[in-house]
Parts: C-alpha cells; structure tokens; sequence
C-alpha cells in the first residue's frame, strides 16, 4: 500500500497535479467540528478560503465559516474573545499580543501562510517629483529596485515647508510597517520612533507613519491625506488601474521571500483543542501546496481558479482582473511597466509554511528597532519568546500525518531543521540578518536602536 | 377623553372596527357600487390608523364620492409623489454617468438594479449549495445529472468568452496604439525639440555668466536664468500634459472589452458555483459521506467481532472514532456564508433588541422624571450629557463592557441559551450583536425618556384633582390617570426612538462587524470591485424602505392610543 502510495506520489508530482491522486485523508477526532475563521481581504487569505472552497476542510471534518473582519484589531479582538476560532494574521500581532505590545494575550501559530506580498505606492505628484530628482525613474520601464533615495529630496521639502511627508501603513505591529520603514531607513530618512509616550510612532519622524486599514489606502491618497502608503495586494494594483498612485517597489525588492501572514490561534484553544488544531493544521498546508502547484514548465496552474474564488464578494472581492494580477505572478507598476514576478505571492515553496524561529526574531528585532520593544532584552530573550510563539511541533506532526496519508512528499517539509533559516542578505541594502544572533543585527542599522 | 373610563373603550372600540372589516364581509349590505358601506368605513379607519391618507381618495372614488373632489386628490396624493420618483431617478439616470472619479463612475438606476440581481444571485446560490449538500436520493441523483450536463455547457460557453475577451483587447489595444500614435509623436517632437532649446539657451547662459563683469549684468543674468527656469517648467508642464492624455487613453476601458469582461465573468461564476454544486451533489455532499462512513463502521465491525488483545482496544477505539464522526455528519449543514436577506432579518432583530433594551430603562425613568421635579433635577445632567453622544462612541465601550461579562462566548450559558432558542437561534447571537443593540439603546431611549417625562408632566390639573377627589392611591393615580393621558406622547417619543435606532444601528454593525447591514456596507466598501458602489447604493433603498415600515408600525401603535385633538395625533 506504502509503496503504490509512494509511486502515486511521484506520478502525480511529475505531472504536477499539486494535490497527489490516491491520497486519501484520514481524519481525527476532532473535539470541535464547527469552526469560524476570520480574515481581511487581502489576497494572501487564499490559504484559509482554498482549504475551504477546494473541500480540504470537509475532509478533515470540519465545517468552517470564514468571515471577514473590518480591520485587524476587531480580528484580533475576536479571537482573543472567542468569538473567532483562528484566523489569518499579521506575523507581528501574535508576537506583539504575546509580548504585551496592545492587546496581551498569548497567540500561537503554527503555520505561515505566505511570503512576501506588499507593495509601496506614492502618490502621482510624489512620482513626478522623484522622477525629476532621478532621471533614471523618468521612464516608462524603469530599473528596479527603486530605493527611497530619490524620495529624500521630496521629504526635505516638505520639511522645508514645516510639513512632514505623510504615509499610510496598515497596522503598528504589521509587516507593512516594518517594511515602509526599512525602505525609507535604507535610504537615509527617518521614519520616526515610537516611546513610551509616543504611541503613534513618529518621534524625530522625517516622515510620518499613519494606521490606515487596506481598503481605505487608495481613497485616503487619492485625497490628500496620505502621499505614499505601504498595503498588501490588490491595493497596489487597485492604485494603478485607477490611475491614482504609481507603485515603486514590492517587500520582494526590499526583502526577498519575507514571511508575511500567519494562521494564528490562541494557546489555550490549541491546548484545548489539540486534534482539531491538528486538522486544520494539515488542511492548510494541503491549500499552500494547491495554490503553489506547477506544471513541468514551472506555471502555476491553480492560481487563475485560486483569483477567481478570492474575487467572489463574501472572500476578497476585488475585480478579478486586479486580483488576477498578482495571483498568477505579474505585477503593474505602471500601466506601461508590467513585470513578470512570480514569488509575488509564495504560498508554499522554499518550505514557506513552515513556522521558522527565526521570522519571529526578525519581526521581534524591528519591534526593538523602532521602540515597540522599550528596554534592551538579551539575545535570549528573543530565541525564548519566538519559541513562544512559533510552534513547528504542531506543523511537523500535521506534515507527517499527511505524509503517511500520500498528500505530501519529503523534500516539501523542512524535517530536521533547528527552526532557524539560513543567513541571508537579500535586503535592499544588503546588510546580513541571521535568526541566530538578533542583537548582532540591530547593532547593524544606522537608523533605529541599535541594542 | 377626560378619564381612564373613558380611554378604556377607545381602543376597544378601535379593535373593534379593525375587526369590522372581516365580519361586515360575512354579511354584505348592497351599496351603489356594489360594496358593504361597512367594509369602507373599516378601510378608512385602517387608512386613518397607519397613516397611508394616500389611499383615502381611492377608496371613496371606488364608492362614487365626489368623483372629482376624488380624483383631484389623487392626483395630488399619488400621481404628484409618483412622478416626482420618476423625474429623481431620471434626473439620476442621466447625472450619475456624467460624473467620474478615478473610482468609477456612479451607478445608474439600472446598474443599481443589475447590483441587486447579482445580490440575489448570491443569496440563492448559496441556498442552492445549502440544499445540495442535504439532498438525498433520486432527487440529488437527478440534480447532480443536470449539474454536469450544465457544465459541458458552461465549459464551452467559458472558451467562446475567453475567445471573444481577446480579440476584444486585441481590438482595444490595437485601437489604443493607434490613438497614443500621434500623442507620443508629439511628445517626442516636444521632447527633442526643448532638449535643443534647452540645450542652446544653457550655452547662452554660459557664455552671459562668462562675460559677467558689473552689477548691471549680474542683475541680467539672474533675471535670464529665472526666466530660463520659467521656461523649463513651462516646457515641463507641456509635456505632462501629453503624458496625461496618453495615460486617459491607456487607463480607459473600451466598453466593448468591458462586456467582454462581463459576460466572461457571468460565465466563469456560475462556471465555479455548478461545479462547487457537482461536489456537494456528489462525493462532498452528506449522503455520499454518511454511507461511506457507514460501510466503514460496518468493516470495523467485522473486524472487531474477530480482534482479540491489542487490537481488540485499537478496533473499538476507531468504531467508537467513526461513531462519532457518523453521528455529528448526519447532523451537518452547509457552512453558508451571510447573505443580504439574513443580514437584514438579523438587523431588524437587532434594533428590536435595542429598542425594547432602550424602552425598558427610557419608560420607567422618563414616568419619576415626570412625577417629580426633584428626580428630573437629578436626571438632567446625564440626559443633557450623554443624549449627544455618538454611536462611534458608544460601541467600543459596549463593546468591552459586554466581552468582560461574555470572556468565552461558546460556553456562556446565556449564549447557549439564546443560541436554542426556537426562531432567534438562527442569528447566531453574539457578543457583537448585544454590543450593537446596546448601542442602539443607549443612543435612541432617550428621545422616548424625554417625551415621556414631558407627557406625564403635563396631565391635565384637572384629572389630578379628579383623582384627588376620589381619593385614589399612588398606583391608581399612575395607571389609571397619568399613563393614559401621556400614552400618546410616549408613543410619540418610541418612534422617534425606533427610527434613531435604526439609523444608529448600520453604523454600530459596521464597527462592531457584527453580521447584518452595516457589516454588509463595510464589505462592499472593502471589496472595491467595480459593482461595489451600486451594491451599496442597493443598501440605501433596502435601509430606507425597511426604516419607513418601521416608522408607519409606530404610526399605527401611536394613533391607537391617541384622542382626536392630541398634539401627538398629526
């Protein structure tokens, strides 16, 4: 049985079908059958509204509502109220509920549900302005990646004028924040502090950081509010095909395959629920690998179907066109300037799903960067506290039951790994982070604390 | 209406004539047009009642009263506010195309109406899928036959779509190229021809700053170079200009490629929607599953008839296992996500909440403020603060307040209880949805709490020394006097209280996110897909109609207890 199992596998992964034919589930008693599970519309819920649409949850035995939140605190807050059983997350709200930074409670996640994904866009007359400092950008394909470097002169104005450069992000503990922030540090400008008296964030700010929830971003710029703003898809691309911001870089430029979202639950519901949270477990991971599948050509060849149940209007909505975009690995900067990108949205290769120790050390080290984090902590407080939080345990005993069931194959779960991925310095200035030594790394940035 | 005597066989009588309408129609008296005169005086008496004196003018015309007098008044009552309609959504149909944003257009009547068929569409595939995955036997044999042979079609249907799309962007594309032909000649024209000019008027400049020698020329030179800066701009501001028109031209969407899009996105939803029906008709449907757990408790049987020592416990375990599983399958359901018309009924339920909440605290509070100065000295501070408060305000704190009282909403025994509850356990109660009925009380009681004061503080002297004469005890006084004669004002103040509720009620669900209208309006806004704006341009009539049956259900409880010549009788 094992051996037709192997050979099936093989079979269905040479021709790429993405879920292996002859797998069959077996599920566990579950101690919670009906579920519900929140997100925010943004394309890189796919995972969590895959697993249900494509039956993966059915198979598990779970019935599983999936709602959609007006914003990431209410999300939060339901979750941490009960009135949510999971639901998709920023990386940082987990670590930042855990630490106590807003809302404390203690979350965990076992499951990472995407890698990189954002972008940064700026306002028409901030594109101008750039352009003329920068001739190069003055095209209508211009090289990639843009840093913020031709932005300063356009910040130095506005502060010549007693005005500060205003930008929106998401949320305070959001990957958008960090990224906005690294972007614009790389290049020399300030993206402000936040103390204990300073919630906002914008202490010896050069520009301004504002909370602004995805679905506002285009309307907030359009009027005026905001020049610029950092959001997840299809809000980039929202901006192009109604001519209002020119998107200049994607977190893939700034970071290349920076975790993103997880599936985050509470400890106690884990711990109270341990099979169901098991089930889920492997029901999202049977999604990533689904949404990721190829063919022999490396096309991907769910992701056209996966845009056009995210574009229904109880899931993310959008026009499917928009959301095709990113989907299936092309993005608009310009109307003039379409590019190929297809690690826009990872939802399962370079072992992506995989809860890695060291994502959370890096979102803990930004938090320490900015000030989110007041007092300086030893480099083993941060090993400590995203231990915490990321719970490889759980995904590794999900992979391996979906293993035995046939759904998986061996090279696409990291099995012996400590939790700790390999250094990298695939960063838009090129400075080496490694999980293993965080204080290292802060001690690296000119801009931010340094300890 | 001078005493409780009296007040007493009003409304009976007003039952009475309400109930006239069936009985007169037992015993029809012949009239000249051939209807019970009773039967019209019934109808009038409704009419009066709920307010709708539009209809009057009807129902006499219909017994040949005053044909003229009849027929003015309808003209005036239902042909005026008719036409008026129509001119607002012809006046509506023409504007709304002419204005654009960058976010689109605004919907016209008729994309409204195709807005709230696609609404629909969803609300009854989603039914569909419900039904689906509980149909058994031959009728989900039947039904998953049609499900397939529809999706041969569709798959067809599909590649004609996608076909016709691309040579629709062909054409558009190919029609764009030939549109920015000129424009980008131009520019390039400009672009060359100010990059010469720029170049020698720079070579000017050089050769001025070299001569410079005296103030005078310093003085020239700076004024030439302002001026050269000038002219750049200018020149700059042209050749935007150009950039612009070519970016209209490429940012457009012909609206042939736009049909195009439509109908293929028509095709390939319903595509996903029959094929989702396949698998729930199918394999993914409760029957398919029930007895294929069934065939598997049954080998587990066997098997454990014949298990002995280890496996004798592994055996009865997983029998047990799958027991379990058969038993919470047979009694599964569809996981439907919310629909329009489910979030409306919970929407309703929810203001009814909050306003009977509302009228419990705002009635007894608004009789003491009545009764005594004293009392309404001490209640006025708070009424005058906290009447002006927002629901944006209130919702965050009723919010916390209600989730420190419900820390586990699954195992609260008063969820528990409203979620068995026979016609509301539907609505899935939560926290969320006490949050807003709360918000709803405490922004609409106190309309009613103020009105009820001022009904019961302005009973007649008279009744009071009625009451005094005969020696009538507190509570006597209160039921029998005071009430009857504020009950018109009271009621005054409940509609008004129903029809702030209402209004406040969308705005605490969108914040709340609890499910119904508001939650509705968000997701829309959130969505910003292209039919998202006459989708909740659907929500104003749905928000409006449902706030003026409301209101007219006021009206009928109003005029019930009110006396001809009562300030609340309007």
């Amino acid at each position: 049985m094992i051996v037709t199992r192997l050979l099936l596998a093989g079979l269905a992964a040479a021709t790429g079908a993405g879920v292996l034919a002859g797998a069959e589930t077996e599920p566990l008693d579950v101690e919670k059958n009906e579920l519900k599970f929140g997100f925010i519309k943004l394309t890189d819920c796919a995972p969590i509204v895959i697993a249900k649409e494509k039956g993966f949850f059915t198979d598990e035995g779970l019935a599983v509502s999936v709602i959609a939140q007006p914003n990431w605190k209410t999300l939060l807050d339901n979750v941490i109220s009960g009135e949510l059983d999971g639901a998709h997350m920023l990386s940082g709200q987990p670590i930042a509920a855990t630490i106590g930074f807003g809302t404390k409670a203690h979350i965990i996640t076992a499951f990472t549900m995407d890698l990189n994904g954002n972008g940064i866009t700026v306002s028409n007359a901030v594109w101008s302005a750039m352009q003329a400092n920068d001739p190069k950008l003055d095209s209508a394909t211009p090289p990639h990646p843009i840093t913020a470097a031709a932005l300063r002169p356009v910040v130095q104005d506005y502060i010549s004028r007693g005005q500060k450069l205003q930008m929106g992000m998401v949320f305070p503990v959001s990957t958008h924040n960090y990224e906005i922030r690294y972007w614009l540090a790389a290049a020399g400008i300030h993206p402000g502090m936040y103390t204990a008296a300073d919630i906002g964030g914008r202490t010896d700010a050069q520009v301004e950081l504002s909370v602004t929830p995805p679905p506002m971003m285009p309307a907030t710029l359009e009027s005026g509010n905001i020049q610029g703003y950092c959001v997840g898809e299809p809000w980039n691309q929202q901006a192009v095909a109604k001519g209002i911001g020119v998107p200049v870089t994607t977190n893939y430029d700034i970071w290349k395959n920076n975790p993103e979202k997880v599936f985050g639950v509470t400890k106690a519901w884990s711990d109270a629920n341990p099979k169901t949270m098991l089930a889920v477990t492997k029901a999202l991971i049977k999604a990533g690998k689904w949404l990721d599948a190829t063919d022999a050509e490396g096309k991907l060849v769910n992701r056209e179907e996966a845009a056009r149940i995210l574009s229904r209007s109880d899931y993310v909505g959008a026009d499917f066109d928009v959301i095709k975009n990113s989907m299936t690995g092309y993005f608009y900067f310009q109307k003039s300037d379409k590019r190929a990108m297809p690690d826009f949205n990872v939802f399962f290769k370079y072992h992506c799903t995989y809860p890695w120790y060291s994502d959370g050390i890096w979102f803990l080290t930004q938090m320490r960067r900015w000030g989110q984090i007041g007092e300086a902590r030893p480099a083993e407080w941060y090993h400590e506290t995203a231990r915490k939080i990321y719970r490889p345990d759980i995904y590794l005993e999900a992979a391996k039951l979906l293993k035995e069931e046939g759904f998986i194959e061996d090279a696409d779960i990291p099995w012996d790994t400590d939790g700790y991925k390999p250094a990298t310095a695939d960063f838009i200035d090129g400075i080496e982070y490694d999980g293993r030594d965080p204080l290292g790394y802060l001690a690296k940035h000119a801009i931010g604390n340094k300890e | 209406m001078t005493s409780s005597s009296e007040s007493a066989p009003l409304i009976s009588a007003t039952s009475t004539e309400a109930s006239a309408v069936p009985a007169a129609s037992v015993r029809p008296k012949p009239t000249r047009a051939g209807f019970p005169i009773r039967l019209k005086h019934g109808l009038l008496r409704i009419i009066d009642l709920s307010a709708l004196g539009f209809l009057e003018p009807i129902v006499r015309l219909c017994y040949g009263e005053e044909p003229r007098v009849q027929l003015r008044k309808i003209g005036q009552f239902v042909v005026i506010p008719v036409l008026a309609f129509a001119a607002f959504v012809g006046v509506w149909a023409i504007l709304a195309p002419k204005h654009k944003t960058k976010s689109g257009e605004v919907p016209t009547p008729a994309v409204v109406y195709e807005a709230y068929q696609a609404i629909m569409t969803f609300h009854e595939r989603e039914n569909a899928k419900e039904d689906a995955y509980v149909t058994s036997g031959g009728a989900r044999e039947t039904l998953l036959a049609d499900a397939k042979a529809r999706l041969v079609v569709l798959a067809e249907d599909e590649a004609a779509a996608a076909e016709a799309l691309a040579a629709a962007r062909a054409a558009e594309a190919a029609a764009k190229a030939k549109a920015i032909a000129p424009l980008q000649q131009r520019l390039d024209a400009l672009k060359a021809e100010t990059d010469a000019a720029e170049q020698e008027r720079e070579a000017r400049l050089d050769a001025q700053a070299a001569a410079v020698s005296d103030a005078a020329s310093r003085k020239a030179y700076l004024a030439d170079l302002a001026a050269f800066r000038t002219w750049k701009d200018a020149e700059r501001d042209r050749q935007r200009a150009v950039k612009d028109d070519i970016d209209a031209i490429n940012r457009a969407v012909a609206p042939t490629t736009q049909e195009a899009i439509t109908a293929q996105t028509a095709i390939a939803e319903e595509r996903q929607y029959v094929g989702k029906l396949e698998e729930l008709l199918g394999d993914k449907g409760r029957e398919l599953k029930v007895a294929e757990l069934k065939t598997r408790i049954s080998e587990l049987d066997t098997a454990y008839l014949s298990a002995t020592g280890r496996d004798l416990y592994k055996t009865a375990n997983s029998l047990l296992i799958t027991q379990g599983r058969l038993d919470s399958l047979e009694s599964s359901t569809y996981a439907k996500p919310s629909t329009l018309p489910y979030q409306i009924q919970r929407s309703v339920l929810c203001v009814f909440i909050g306003f009977l909440f509302g009228s419990l605290i705002a009635i007894p509070l608004g009789i003491l403020c009545g009764l005594s100065k004293t009392f309404m000295a001490a209640m006025t501070p708070f009424i005058a603060l906290f009447k002006p408060v927002s629901p944006i305000v209130w919702l965050p704190i009723a919010l916390i307040v209600i989730g420190g009282f419900i820390p586990d909403p699954d195992s609260h025994w008063l969820m528990r209880w409203l979620a068995d509850l026979p016609l509301i356990g539907v609505f899935k109660i939560n926290p969320a949805f006490l949050a807003s009925a709360v918000t709803v009380a405490l922004c609409s009681l106190w309309a009613t709490m103020v009105n009820t004061a001022l009904g019961v503080a302005s009973v007649d002297k008279d009744h009071i020394n009625v009451a005094r004469v005969l020696r009538l005890g507190f509570w006597q006084r209160l039921f029998k006097i005071v009430l009857p004669s504020a009950l018109p004002l009271v009621f005054a103040g409940l509609r008004i209280s129903l029809g702030v509720g209402w209004m406040v009620l969308i705005a605490a669900e969108l914040l709340a996110g609890s499910e119904g209208i508001g939650k509705f309006v968000w997701d829309q806004f959130s969505n910003g897909a292209s039919d998202s704006f006459a989708k909740m341009m659907v929500v104003v009539f749905v928000v409006g109609v449902i706030g003026l049956i409301l209101d007219r259900i006021m009206i009928i409880f109003q005029r019930m207890v009110s006396f001809e010549g009562s300030v609340a009788a309007m």
